[in-house]
This record gives C-alpha cells, structure tokens and sequence, in this order.
C-alpha cells in the first residue's frame, strides 16, 4: 500500500504493508540508519525515537501508515557535520556521546522538547527523555547538554566549560560528529550486495541431549541458502583457550548446558526466512535436570553437567599463620554475600557481517576486544591459517565486556565461509539475553578479624562464581575474585579461595571490573560491618589498614605500580563527612514529622588490579604520511569508551601536534599490530604507551632525517602541526610532507614500530594476570529509603578516583559517571532471572530517572610505569558503586542487606525485620 | 512483520463501523497502536485491515461539558495531562496518563485503546474506574453507554469487541468541588516500566469537608482485573477524612485482595504488604486535594 508522508522536510512514498513499522521504513526502505533499533520492536529501549509531527515516538511501534501526510523528524534533519545543531554541539561538547546508540534518538527527542519549550526546568528535561535509555554516560551529560543548548537556541551566552585535557593539545571525542549526525555507521546499519542473513537455532531447555535433528524440511523453505550444523564445521567445534568446552554448535549426542545454546545456522535471503526455516528445524531433545545456583550444583547429589565433575576451575592465595591472626583478634564476623546474574545491555544489539574479500580472505565486520584473538578462533573454526581471516572492527554501540565473546563472529564467519556470500547475523535483543554472557553471580562467605582500635587481623574468603553452562572465560575468574576479595588492605594472614562453578543459568563472561566487582561488594559490606560492630568510622577503619608503597598486600607481595588509596580516602572524607551530618539531619527531622522516609550513607573503597589480560609487551605503530599527516596503527577498539581519540591524543602529545594532524587505523588485524586484549581496563596504559613509543621514535627518526635539511642538531628540531624547523629559527620550517619525501628519497621506513614493554619491571612474571597493577578508589552513596515500600532513591555519589593522570577530564568523568549509574542499577534493580528474563521488558536498567547527583574528586597520583603517568581506572570506577550504596541502605534501615539487587521487596524485608527487631528506625 | 493488507482513516464514526461491518470481523480497530503493534508480532492478533480512528472528526478533542468531561477516542495520555483542566481538576488521570511507559508511548497510547486492551493493571483503566468513567461504544447498529467497568471479561479480554465495534468517547462526571482524586505507582524503576501496584481514588467530601460522601479506590494488579476495593470504600462512605479512618480503610482494603506473585515484578506478599501503604498515601494525597476546593470561614 503507498503511503506518503515527509522524512526531515522533503516527500517520500513508499510501497510497503501499511503497519509496517516506521522503523523498519526508515531504515531498511529509505536507509536512514541514524535512527537506532536497540530492542525487538517492543518500545523499550527509546533508541528508534522520531518526531511526527514534532511529538516524539517510538519509531518501531508507529505503523507506517500512521505517518500518511505527517512529518518525519530524524536525526538525519537535525544538522550535518559543517552545520551542527546547537544539541549536537552541546553533546559533543559536554562528552555526552559516548558508544553514540542512544544518541540519535536522545537528540531527536531533545528536539522535540525545545521546539515546544524553549526555556525547560530539570524536571521536564527528565520527562522528556525518560523513555531513552543510555547505558554509558550516566545520563549526566546529556542533561547538560540539552540545558546548554536550549540556552543557546534562546540566543543566550552558554558555552560548556571545557576543562582543556592535560595530554594532547585540544579535545576532541573524533567520531562524535559521525555519531551525532547519524552518519557513524555501525554493523547493523552496513549492507552488502548479495547479503545473506543467518539466524542461529537455539536450545529451549535449560539442560538437554541432542537426540536427532532433522533439516530437511527447513531445507526446502523459500530463501533458506544452507542450513549448517556441527558436522558441516571444517575445523574446531569450539573457542579454543576462551571457552574450553563450549562448542559452536551442539553436535547431536552432545548435551546443551543452557537455554540459547546454539543448534544450527540456517542462511537464508531474507532475515524472516531464516527464522522461519530455523523453526522449521526438527530437533528432538531428551530433556535433563537443571540446577541455576552454585550451591546446587556443588550438592553431594548434583547431576554432573560435565563428565569431570561441576567445578571449572580453583585458585588461592594463602599467607601468614591464619589461626593466630583470628586467636588474636578482639573481633571476628562471618558473612555471606550473594550477588546475581546480570546483562551488560550495551544498546546496540550484537551484530556482525562476514564476507570474502576478493584476495579469497574471510573477513568479519564485528565488535571485539582483540580482533586478533577474534582472527585466530575464526581461522581455527574454519581450518584456515590466521592470515586467511581478517577482522575489521566497526564502530561499537557499547561492550562493557560483552562483546569480547567471540562465538558470534566465528559464527558469521563460518556461515560466510560456508555459502561463499556475504552473511550477517544481528541478535534479536531477546537472544542477546539467551546467548550472549552474563556477569557471574557469586556466593561469599567470609570470615575477618580485627583488634579493638580497628587493626585487621586475618580473613579467609570462601567464593563460589556461577559460569552458568559454559566457560565463556570464567576459568579465569577466580584469579579475580580472589584478587578482589581483600581490597587494599594490610592483612596479617590470608586465605582466600575461589571456584569457577558450572550450572545450568546462562553462560557468564566478561563484564566490566571482571570478577572484582562481585568480591569487592562482599568485603567492602563485610568492612562495613566490622565498623559498626566495633564502633568505628568506616573511613577511619579503612585509612587505618591502607596500604602503602612498601605494604605486603593482600596478595603476600607489594604492589608494582604508585599507591594513592588514603589520598583517596583523605579526599573523600570531608565529603562523607557531610553526607552523614545532613542525613541524621533529614533523618530527625522525618521522625519528628512522622514521614516514612529515611537516609543512609554508605561508603567503599576498592582497589583494582588493571592490564591484568593480555602480554606485558605491547606494539604501536606511527607513520608519517606522505601528505604530512601522522598515522597511528594500535589495536584498541573503541566501543564507546573514547579509546581512539586517547591514541591520537598520544600520538599529538609526542609529535606535538594537534590531533586534527593525526589518523588512526584501529583493530583492523590487515592494517595494524596486535596490542593485545583490550579488557581490564589495558588500553590508555598498555595501548597508549606503545603509541607513545612509536611517536617518539618516529619523532627521533624525523628529527634524524630534517635535523640534515635543516642543519641543525637533531634534538633541536622542533615540530610545530604541519612542519618542523630548528628551535632557534622559527621561520625556517619545512613541511612534514616535504620530509616525508626525504625519507622516500632515502629509502627509509616513515612507519615506525614502538613497544610498550613491562617485562624489564617484571621479569620473573610469567603469568601476566599476576601482574600487580593496581589502582584504588573510593565512593560515598547517600540514598532514601522509603520505608512503606522498600523503594530506594539513590541520591548523591561522591567518587574519589586514583586516576595515576587524566588524560582527558571530560571523557574521564563521562566514563565515570556512566560506571556510577551501571552499579546503582546493579544494586538495585538489574537481575537476570533464568527462566523469566528475556528482553528489556523484564530487565531494569536504570533510565534518567534513578540518575544520582554526582561528585566527582580526580586524584592524581602519578604511575611509576604507565606513559605520562595514567592508570587505568575504567572498570575500577563501578566497583566500590555497590558497596557504597548497599551500606548506605543497610545503614538507613539499620538491617544487614547481603544480597543484591537490593529489590523493594528484599529493602522491605530488612525494614520489617527492624521493626519486629524493636529498632527505632 | 505481520501486517494487514488494509490500513484505513474513516472520517466519521458511521464511515468507521461501516468498514468494520464491510469487512466482516477480519478488520480491528486501532488508535495509539502501541500495544496492538506488539500484538501483530506476536501474532496474538491477524487482522486483514486495521480501521483507524486517528482521523475521525472530533474523536481528538478533550470536552469539558456542564456535566461531564468527555475524552474522544483517539486523545492521548500525552493529549491528557497536557490538557489544563485535567492537569489542574482530574489529577488521577494526569498522573496516569504520565506513568503509561514514557513520553513517547504517552504521543501515541490512547485511554481508549488501554479500555479496550483490558489489562487487569493498566495505567489508564485504573483511573478510569475510579473516575467512574463510561465508555460510549459503537457498531453498525447501535451506539451505547456503558460503564468502563463492565467491560472487563479477563486479563486482555474486553467485551468490547473491535472487529465490530469501535469506542468513540469516554466521559465521567465533572466536579471540582470537595472532590479530590490521586494516583500511586510503584515499580521496580520510576519509569519505563510495568507496576507492581498502582492505585487510583477519587474522593467527594460533603461541603463541610467533614464527611466522605463517596469514594472509589481502584487497585491492581491485585485481581484478572481492574479491581475497586468496595470494603473499603463503604468503611468510608459516612466517616470523616481523618488519617485514622484512611489508615483502616487501608488496611481494609488489603484484605479484600488477592493478589498474585510475579518473579520479575514483586512477589504476593510483598503486594500485600505494601497496599495498605500506597492506598493510604493516594486517599490522603485525595482527601488533601479536596479539602483544598472547601471554602471554610475564617
């Protein structure tokens, strides 16, 4: 049916069915791909938001026709890159873009509200973009955002104070105007002549053998191109190192250890044929026993998930004479924390596309954290040799971890090696949640000493981590969890133990702060605890047991990098301070008026251990460009944290440049070195001190070659943007591009090779993730209780961050405060329930509303090892977030919460328990 | 997707329930389009045409009449708490209105399309059974008024049939003297989602302010539907606004339910629990707002 209407001014018709989505209209039929889709077509994510008729909609539950003879309005309409907006200035300015998903949709409904209301207050900024998720910036920034550029649009001076950043010579997020504009252009947006769709069959059951599968009718459905199961797999049937036991597919005879474990690909034309046939598959399941919890599977009579027995993997850390560390406390306290699955929700979908290049490669279009590792699983897969497989990473709508998992890539790319054609296969949101990893949910129990004044004595820490039914790298999280279970602290015995557990719940992995986040919640409530029984002020305790340089740490050595956790501490305290003086205040003021509400203030601290994956050697390269533009080649992928821009920010630091001069090839496994995994927060350290070594040796090799044209002494030549010329003699410059022709002439490499290398440091280390890199920081969270309900509003965080040196204060504070609004929704609302989950709809990431006040204290305490002194913090940041707030909860309804989320109902719980308790609440 | 082949804008209600009778029940009715959207995807509904009342005459228009306040079909819960009557005089339905998903569901969603997709716990129905609202619904052959409550079979099932009828109004009484009214949601976050409990009062005191005259509390998801707590609206009916009196009707009112636990939202004890909480804070937040139209001397 036609229907015609106006997309951003100008007039379209298209011929579709007419409850088509607007969507689907916008992006599949016109290719305007700036508008988003983050969730199933259900309305729940705000991504896909448009104005019709200046109101803004859900794009993907507006039937097409509902448009007939209206106005479109898009982010396409909003401004282009010579010509922004004064909203997308505003959110390039204030660092409110960061993966970009949400961006288009939060700009067009910010539109909407300033059309109609020039001079907005707070609140209705908030009702106005309520429905918008964003899982990155803590919704802070795009608050400001829009305030300054309605105050802009009112013809008002209103410029974003722009602290400049130390590192490099001026800001610049350099895909901001792509992602603001709509023109970024991420997997899901990019087609292909020729394109196949894959979907992948997934396992019903949460725990069953496959008995027998039948193709063939699937087979002979219009538009299905192959169907692939595991014996079509030239090569391994799994991840190598990365998952041990996880196959790509479920060969039949073989068990599926969860619900969304992947049976067959079938390629098909069009992606609702591959549904269709993937339903037409015929699998018979013998159903088995599922446990979800890793004191079930752990039981005497647990069904084996695995032949070798429920437990993946073990790892301790043991010093000191235990017993007499507790024989000599004044105080012992046992404890048992529990913490659960939960999902990284980035806002753009899983999604990748494969095809094979005209040299014969298999080359995959997906989001990673190492392309090379990506690389090397895919050529295993398909019994290829590495060099035959090439990963590009596109632009990334968020990770936080979870697209590290490298199944879904090697799925495409087998689909793509198998048909010969290009395939893509994006995740529905509803298998994002059945098949990609979730964060593990841990079960701690506890036991620590102290004496009377406060002095930590021993503890001993029993953790068992929940893999779900697949590795998927938790054999590697125990380290973590140990690692994280004693903090920064000065112990005088330890015993810490932690398995890796198998069930039948979803398949746990990477997430942001891997495996210390969940251990750092349990000491840092169980610290928590021991103040209160002993009297003390938490923060008081917890200077009292710092660490120092020198300190054996908990681990049984000294750490390797600076230590700054009582800076930290000290600048946290006179906030904290003020936190606890105005909640007593509002607390007595509520009992005198009778008001159901009650404060807390709750504090943490953390420490971190950083660049704990991957090689202690780490490569970057910088080339002069012939047109005199420096190039950097890194592996670092960005997917959303701002990584590109800290490169070429380096690279302008060295090369004394602005990064305008600088390009950058990144994660491309064709075009630029490997620099190792990006996870535990690697990049600005490991990554970013490569790329400052290979611009500091192209820097010499360039001084070298122009300090002859120059006649001059090499360590005088001075670079100055487009040129060089001697430091005496300003006006004698010379191009960059003229002494790119020098070394051409000379036969000389303009592409340098630079190493960040920490074996020298560590020479003995074998095992990177031994590595002790740590930072530290601490967080003070003060909430509202409503003691009616149990609802609980976080209402101010103050964070104290050891940042080693920031790099970048505005991307610094972004990444925080998007770290800050990750863990509140962690403590109090986010679940991953096996068997109930399955969308955005039954999955609570906070929106605007539950967006605290924010305070962040940067604290500056230089690396010993890291380039120009950074440390990298961000997954550090969202560690001490749980803690902070729980103890503040805790504290406010004077009843140990140890378990989280914090729901209304378990809140409730505590308070009703007071109450029974006799407690003055 | 599944969508009809057909998608059309009558002008006139007659035009509308012609084509439905044309089309034999293989048409429906659609308004706002957020939850029959979802439906279609499901594949929970399959109809070969949608008729739209979007762009029926009048059917967009909020009237404030001598008797009553009359809602056209196709207002949206955005249209609602924009409109200044119903933002200054029903704020039951205002804040109802603002707590449907988030703005953007608001533009599109209609009162009407939440009536008829008979959600036990819908923002909207609540409001609208405790405003004693009738919904005027038409066919081919008749068009009548009938109370919004009637019309709820069970969770999703209206009687109200839109292959064949279409709702064109809603309408409940108008009164802005010593009436107040409230609403209360809890959810697992403050917006974007589902309720755990919501609660919408109406209150009309006599002129003194002293005596509660009538009350209507609607509560859910505490039942297959749009539940009122009678115990506790009798309990009330005759018995000053005093805090105690709301503290036990309150309590009355938890003991006339029976909720259900749900594993994503709150569990039947929790519900229980906090019932009497949030019928106490909405009838008060009602008895407040009334006491607000008494002129009392001096």
């Amino acid at each position: 049916m036609p229907v015609s209407f106006f997309v951003n001014g100008a007039p379209i018709t298209v011929d579709v069915l007419p409850a088509t989505p607007l969507l689907d209209v916008l992006r599949i039929e016109l290719g305007l791909t700036g508008t988003k889709q983050g969730c199933d077509h259900e309305g729940e994510c705000g991504v896909c938001t448009v104005l019709l008729d200046g109101e803004s909609v859900r794009s993907c539950l507006t039937p097409i026709s509902k448009a007939e003879g209206r106005h479109v309005f898009t982010v396409e309409g909003l401004g282009s890159p010579g010509k922004l907006h004064p909203l997308q200035q505003a959110f390039i300015d204030t660092g409110a873009v960061q993966c970009g998903y949400c961006t288009p949709g939060m700009l067009v409904a910010a539109k909407g509200l300033l059309d109609r209301n020039p001079n907005p207050n707070h609140e209705q900024i908030i009702e106005f973009l309520e429905g918008n998720l964003c899982r990155c910036t803590g919704y802070k920034r795009i608050l400001m955002a829009v305030e300054i550029a309605a105050a802009k649009l009112r013809g008002e001076q209103a410029e974003f104070k722009n602290e400049y950043p130390v590192v490099g010579k001026e800001y610049r997020r350099m895909d901001a105007v792509d992602k603001v504009t709509g023109r970024a252009k991420y997997t899901e947006d990019m087609v292909m002549p020729g394109m196949l769709h894959g979907r992948v069959l997934r396992s019903p059951h949460h725990h069953a053998r496959l008995i027998a599968l039948d193709r063939s009718q699937a087979e002979k459905l219009p538009g299905v191109i192959r169907i692939i199961t595991a014996g079509d797999i030239p090569g391994e049937n799994g991840l190598g190192d990365y998952s041990r036991d996880e196959p790509i597919l479920t060969p039949v005879g073989d068990t599926a250890k969860m619900m969304g474990a992947p049976i067959a690909i079938v390629v098909a034309e069009t992606p609702q044929q591959a549904r269709t046939a993937a339903q037409a598959i015929n699998v018979t399941y013998e159903v088995l026993p599922h446990v979800f919890t890793s004191e079930e599977a752990l039981a005497e009579n647990a069904y084996p998930i695995y032949s070798q027995g429920n437990i993946l993997t073990q790892y301790s850390v043991k010093h000191g004479d235990l017993d007499q560390a507790f024989n000599e406390s004044d105080l012992t306290l046992e404890t048992r924390y529990q913490s659960s699955f939960v999902e990284h929700s980035a806002l753009e979908r899983e999604a990748s596309l494969a095809y094979i290049d005209d040299k014969g490669i298999v080359t995959v279009i997906c989001a990673n954290h190492e392309p090379y590792w990506h690389r090397n699983y895919i050529a295993s897969t398909l019994a290829l040799e590495p060099t035959q497989v090439r990963v590009i990473t596109p632009p990334i709508g968020g990770s936080f971890g979870g697209k590290q998992d490298p199944i879904l890539a090697v799925t495409v790319g087998l689909a793509s090696f198998l048909t010969r054609r290009p395939v893509r296969i994006a995740y529905t949101r509803k298998e994002s949640f059945a098949a990609t990893p979730k964060r593990h949910p841990y079960d701690l129990k506890y036991r620590i000493g102290a004496k009377q004044n406060g002095q930590l004595t021993g503890i001993h820490v029993r953790i068992n981590a929940n893999t779900g039914g697949y590795d998927a790298h938790g054999q590697y999280i125990v380290h973590f969890a140990v690692t994280g279970s004693g903090g920064a602290y000065r112990w005088q015995a330890v015993d810490s133990h932690a398995q890796t557990v198998y069930t039948n719940g979803p398949k746990a992995g990477q997430y942001r702060g891997f495996g210390t986040t969940q251990s750092t919640y349990a000491l840092e409530c169980t610290l928590d605890e021991l103040a209160q029984k002993l009297g003390m002020d938490p923060l008081e305790l917890r200077l009292k047991n710092a660490i120092e340089q020198s300190s054996i740490s908990f681990l049984g050595y000294p750490i390797g990098e600076s230590v700054g956790y009582t800076e930290v501490l000290k600048t946290l305290q006179p906030r904290f301070e003020e936190y606890l003086k105005d909640a007593d205040a509002y607390n007595a003021a509520a009992r005198e008026k009778g008001e159901p509400f009650r404060k807390g203030v709750g504090l943490a601290g953390m420490w971190y251990r950083f660049g704990k994956s991957g090689t202690l050697k780490v490569e970057a390269h910088c080339e002069l460009a012939s047109d005199g533009h420096f190039v950097v080649y890194a592996t670092a992928p960005d997917y959303g944290q701002g990584s590109n821009s800290m490169l070429t920010q380096f690279a302008a630091e060295i090369l004394e440049s602005s990064s305008d001069q600088i390009r950058l090839v990144n994660a491309d496994t064709a075009l630029a070195p490997d620099s190792g995994i990006q996870g535990a927060s690697r990049s600005t350290y490991f990554v970013g001190g490569a790329v400052c070594k290979a611009a500091g040796n192209l820097r010499k090799s360039i001084q070298a070659v122009a300090s002859e044209l120059l006649d001059c002494d090499p360590a005088d030549v001075t670079f100055s943007d487009d040129k060089v010329h001697p430091a005496q003699d300003p006006t004698k410059g010379i191009l960059l591009s003229e002494i790119a022709a020098e070394f051409d002439r000379m036969g000389r490499s303009r592409r340098i090779a630079g190493f960040f290398d920490l074996t020298p440091q560590f020479p003995d280390e074998k095992r990177p993730q031994y590595v002790p890199l740590f930072c530290t920081g601490a967080q003070a969270a003060d909430v509202l209780v409503n003691l009616k309900t149990g609802v609980v509003q976080v209402e101010r965080i103050v964070v104290s961050q050891d940042m080693g040196r920031t790099v970048n204060p505005v991307d610094s504070q972004g990444q925080i405060e998007g770290a800050v609004m990750m863990g509140v929704g962690t403590t109090i609302m986010e679940e991953v329930i096996p068997d109930a989950t399955t969308s955005f709809a039954s999955y609570y990431v906070p929106t605007i509303k539950s967006m605290p006040e924010i305070e962040i204290h940067l604290v500056e305490v230089a690396s010993r090892h890291g380039p120009l002194g950074v440390k990298g913090i961000g997954e550090a940041v969202m560690t001490p977030t749980a803690p902070a707030i729980l103890n503040a909860i805790s504290r406010a309804v004077q009843q140990r919460i140890r378990e989280i989320p914090a729901t209304p109902e378990r809140v409730l719980e505590a308070i009703t328990t007071s109450q029974k308790e006799g407690l003055m609440l | 997707m599944n969508s009809p082949a057909k998608y059309l804008f009558p002008t006139t209600i007659e035009e509308a329930a012609q084509a439905l009778a044309d089309w034999k029940g293989e048409a429906r009715i659609i308004a706002g389009g957020t939850d029959l959207m979802l439906d279609l995807q499901k594949g929970k509904i399959q109809p070969h045409c949608f008729v739209s009342v979007d762009r029926i005459h009048g059917l967009d228009q909020i009237r404030v009449e001598d008797d009553f306040i009359v809602i056209g079909s196709a207002v949206t819960f955005a249209n609602l708490k924009d409109h200044p009557y119903i933002d200054q005089h029903v704020h039951v339905l205002a804040d109802a209105g603002r707590s449907v998903g988030s703005l953007s569901i608001q533009n599109a969603a209609t009162l009407a399309g939440n009536i008829v997709n008979a959600m036990p716990a819908a923002d909207g129905v609540m409001a609208a059974v405790a405003l004693e609202a009738e919904v005027e619904i038409v066919d081919i052959e008749h068009t009548e008024w009938k109370p919004v409550e009637s019309l709820f079979k069970g969770p999703g099932l209206s009687n109200v049939d839109p292959t064949r009828q279409l709702v064109t109004h809603i309408r409940f009484p108008r009164c802005e003297d010593h009436r107040g009214t409230a609403w209360y949601r809890l959810g697992r976050r403050p917006s974007l989602t589902l309720p755990i409990l919501n609660c919408a009062v109406n209150v009309f005191l006599d002129d003194s302010g002293g005596i509660i005259q009538r009350t209507r509390i609607a509560l859910g998801p505490v039942a297959p539907r749009p539940f009122r707590a009678q115990e506790a609206e009798r309990f009330l009916e005759g018995r000053s606004p005093s805090a105690e009196n709301i503290r036990q009707a309150a309590e009355i009112a938890r003991g006339e339910t029976d909720p259900r636990g749900n594993v994503l939202r709150a569990s039947r004890n929790y519900r229980l629990a906090t019932i009497p909480a949030i019928v106490e804070n909405a009838l008060s937040n009602a008895v407040e707002r009334a006491l607000g139209f008494v002129t009392t001397p001096g």
